[in-house]
């Protein structure tokens, strides 16, 4: 079992993303891995799908884990995983290894959980295969150059939905709520929780609950992204921060049945707090943005949180 | 000594399967490979086989199942048909690059168009050139054979690869053989358990598949050509030991049947050749020159056997049961593989192309009379006109 | 220039690092270097949590950069709660 960490002097000072990767400076999916690594610790095996955790951190045949590492295609972190966890169950039972049981994380872009790798996502939570997958949600194919995803937000300005005068407002959809299909019609879930790495106590708790969960377990982590959002480098946190505090994200658990809200905002930021740090959402008009407070509201609400900027001006 | 059963391809290739003993099994269902799982599932309910029995969500989840099972050390199973086993075309070549020894075992099934359950060889000759292991049974007892001989192969340190060990629906998949079924201490005598030395394991931790820069790239694929191209003698090592362990002694590359002066034959592999032989049979009794060659090992592609074997004829006739359209020669892979095997030999060797059994069609005895007849006319009139035939529309 | 066959990992396999990915090595990226006021830390470990690059050390408790990998993006700077932080730019360095 996996300790509750109950401040930040008591973090494991030890790095299992160590020093050395090409991601951005100031890149909020680095950050998060390297969280996750941390409250995960030294028995682990990381699966990585292609993605940027793929791309920049292992291009030029190295990589930052000091714990094992295998790539994964885009398509099937989930399937990977199941297989890893098959073999290693099989060859405890028939005394063909020594080995203890490991944690095995998949550690998978939002396209490689929602979209493209949602199958074997589905699949693996279905068969209940013992392992975590971690969705680090920077809301776009950022490797690629920053196209859209199924959880790029309405409104955001990516390669693939630009904005001009036909289309003012660049992504027209609004985004799929990956953690609740996730939490909704796969009876051998065990743990379910949001996360932002703005929040690291909290992430890393989450992440040992579930690891210590017997069965799957999905952890869905908010992870701004400098480039692809457009905004400095080092005003990752803050992000991170004010999307939950506007309730762009949310930061809640599901264990037996249950939701429980983590983090409850004092008191809802308006939705222009959020956006106005961020290039892809410039172009927006007052109408749209207005879609994205009521988009920001509703979700509160689905939670159970209390919406209290109005989303009509 | 084994015990003899009368069982389809599926049940010995599950059979094998079981004597391999292996930790993880991913199946999804797609005719007329099923009976291999639905035979595995069985072993595994009634106990007879301790493995995780893993249910696929697709053919793309099953390579990705066995590929993450098989990096963890595992010795893994899985398997497929048709344009399943073409849906899962990605995962072909990250499994040989990242040098994982497991088994898939394909039993033929035209892809769509038509789509019906016939077989063809077309899905799996698709793989060809993705760093697998690749030959195609031509009975029961050869399915089950395959498995053991491609799992020795496969997981040797020279080699290190991954299989397809292959049989044509319906025609070995589903015909019942005389099989004898090897015991247990047989198959460990033959097969030692599978031991890799980069796996996931935390106590010796490793990153695999890392991301190359193009300057890696030439030496990387030039590691899977030696993989591959060191398989061969490994290939005729374990021909060598399976013979002298099961008692059964096959050619590795090459069958010849009735090839002994022979001036025409019939060059192809898989099932069909069963029927071809009879006909052979036949037309020996009749006094005619003829003979047929088997493929055996389709990757590595025995080029030198091939052209040893072939050159002793004045015509062949070479039988692709694919459809390969627009190919160099009109008619399928066989045919441009017996072509460049016989290169340089001049004209002293006609080699006519046949097209057969697309859609899971017999390849019946008047299709190979009339293909014989083709040849014998070739070899005598040392002239060819057209080389390639689609049967039965064109001879 | 390709690599010779004999310097490619097997499988595209290495071993993985123990403390520092000497693959990447990323501090040259930096353009802004930050620099501790030790009066002012009070070794909260805010800076060290927030650090995407591991680039933040702890030695018995007191943070120090390792410039070796850190990318300057700042993030130190942004989250110090007292202000002890400051990103002074490169070329004011002689190193």
């Amino acid at each position: 079992m996996l300790e509750e960490i109950k401040s930040l002097k008591k973090v494991p000072e030890e790095e299992y993303y160590v020093p050395g990767h090409r991601t951005c400076a100031g890149c909020g999916p680095a950050l998060q891995y390297r969280l996750v690594a941390k409250a995960a610790g030294p028995n682990t095996i990381f699966v990585g799908p292609t993605g940027c955790m793929y791309v920049a951190n292992t291009s030029y045949g190295c990589g930052p884990w000091s714990v094992p590492w295998l790539h994964a295609q885009v398509t099937n972190g989930g399937a990977v995983a199941s297989g890893i966890e098959a073999a290693y169950k099989a060859m405890i039972r028939k005394h063909k290894t020594d080995a203890k049981f490991p944690n095995i994380i998949v550690m998978a872009g939002d396209g490689a959980s929602a979209d493209i790798g949602l199958q074997a996502l589905s699949a693996a939570f279905y068969r209940g295969h013992n392992i975590l997958f971690v969705t680090y949600d920077n809301e776009s194919y950022a490797n690629t150059g920053i196209q859209t995803t199924p959880t790029t937000p309405y409104g955001a300005w990516t390669t693939f939905t630009p904005a001009g005068p036909v289309v003012p407002e660049g992504k027209k959809l609004m985004p799929k709520d990956l953690p609740k299909m996730m939490a909704h019609g796969h009876p051998a879930l065990k743990y379910l929780a949001t996360a932002s790495l703005a929040y690291p106590l909290d992430l890393m708790n989450k992440v040992r609950k579930g690891l210590n969960a017997e069965g799957p377990a999905f952890l869905y982590v908010h992870a701004p992204c400098p480039k692809g959002w457009s905004f400095p480098s080092d005003k990752t946190l803050e992000i991170g921060k004010l999307a939950v505090e506007t309730g762009m994200f949310q930061l809640y658990e599901l264990q037996d049945g249950q939701y429980k809200l983590t983090y409850r905002p004092k008191e809802q930021k308006p939705i222009e707090e959020y956006i106005r740090l961020q290039g892809r959402f410039s172009h927006l008009q007052p109408e749209h943005i207005q879609k994205l407070q009521e988009f920001a509201n509703q979700r509160l609400k689905e939670v159970g949180l209390e919406a209290t900027v109005p989303s009509v001006t | 000594m084994g015990v003899k059963k009368r069982i389809s391809g599926c049940v010995a290739t599950a059979n094998a399967v079981k004597l391999a003993d292996v930790e993880v099994i991913c199946s999804f269902p797609i005719r007329p490979y099923t009976g291999i799982m639905s035979e595995l599932a069985r072993m595994v309910a009634d106990g007879e086989l301790d493995a995780e029995f893993v249910h696929g969500e697709g053919e793309h989840g099953q390579l990705s199942v066995v590929y993450g099972a098989s990096a963890a050390g595992a010795r893994a199973f899985t398997g497929s048909a048709g344009v399943g086993v073409t849906y899962a075309m990605e995962l072909y070549s990250p499994i040989s690059g990242e040098r994982l020894p497991l088994q898939m075992a394909i039993a033929d099934r035209t892809l769509d168009p038509p789509g019906d359950f016939g077989s063809e060889h077309t899905d799996a000759l698709c793989l060809r050139d993705q760093g697998w292991i690749q030959g195609w049974a031509a009975t029961p007892q050869e399915a089950l054979d395959l498995t053991l001989l491609y799992y020795r192969i496969g997981e040797d340190p020279r080699v290190l690869l991954p299989q397809y060990a292959c049989q044509d629906g319906y025609f070995v998949s589903h015909i019942f053989g005389d099989v004898e079924i090897p015991d247990v201490a047989q198959v460990k005598e033959f097969l030692p358990p599978y031991k890799n030395h980069h796996v996931l394991d935390p106590r010796n931790p490793q990153i695999m598949g890392a991301q190359m820069e193009p300057a890696m790239g030439p030496g990387m694929q030039y590691q899977r050509y030696q993989a591959v191209e060191s398989a061969r003698q490994v290939i005729e090592e374990a021909h060598d030991e399976f013979g002298r362990i099961f008692g059964r002694k096959y050619a590795p590359w090459v069958e010849e049947y009735m090839t002994d002066d022979a001036e025409i034959a019939i060059f192809m592999q898989g099932g069909h050749s069963e029927t071809c032989k009879t006909v052979v049979k036949r037309l020996r009794n009749l006094g005619e020159k003829v003979g047929m060659v088997r493929l055996r090992t389709f990757r590595p592609f025995p080029t030198q056997h091939v052209r040893e074997a072939l050159a002793k004829f004045k015509a062949v006739g070479v039988v692709d049961n694919s459809a390969n359209f627009g190919i160099s020669g009109g008619a399928g892979v066989l045919l441009t593989e017996a072509r460049t095997a016989l290169y340089g030999l001049g004209d002293k060797v006609k080699t006519l192309g046949f097209v057969a059994g697309l859609g899971g069609e017999m390849i019946t005895h008047e299709e190979f009379h009339k293909m014989f007849g083709k040849l014998k006319e070739v070899a005598k009139t040392g002239k060819t006109g057209k080389e390639n035939f689609w049967l039965p529309f064109e001879l | 220039m390709s690599v010779q066959v004999k310097d490619v990992p097997f499988a595209g396999t290495v071993p993985s690092p123990k403390t520092e990915n000497e693959g990447m090595i990323t501090g040259s990226w930096r353009t802004r270097r930050p620099i501790l006021d030790k009066d002012k830390c009070t070794d909260c470990r805010m800076c060290w949590i927030s650090c995407p690059d591991s680039s933040i050390n702890l030695t018995n408790g007191s943070v120090s950069f390792n410039l070796k990998y850190c990318k300057g993006c700042g993030i130190c700077n942004e989250i110090c709660p007292v202000g002890a932080i400051s990103l002074v730019p490169e070329l004011d360095f002689e190193e």
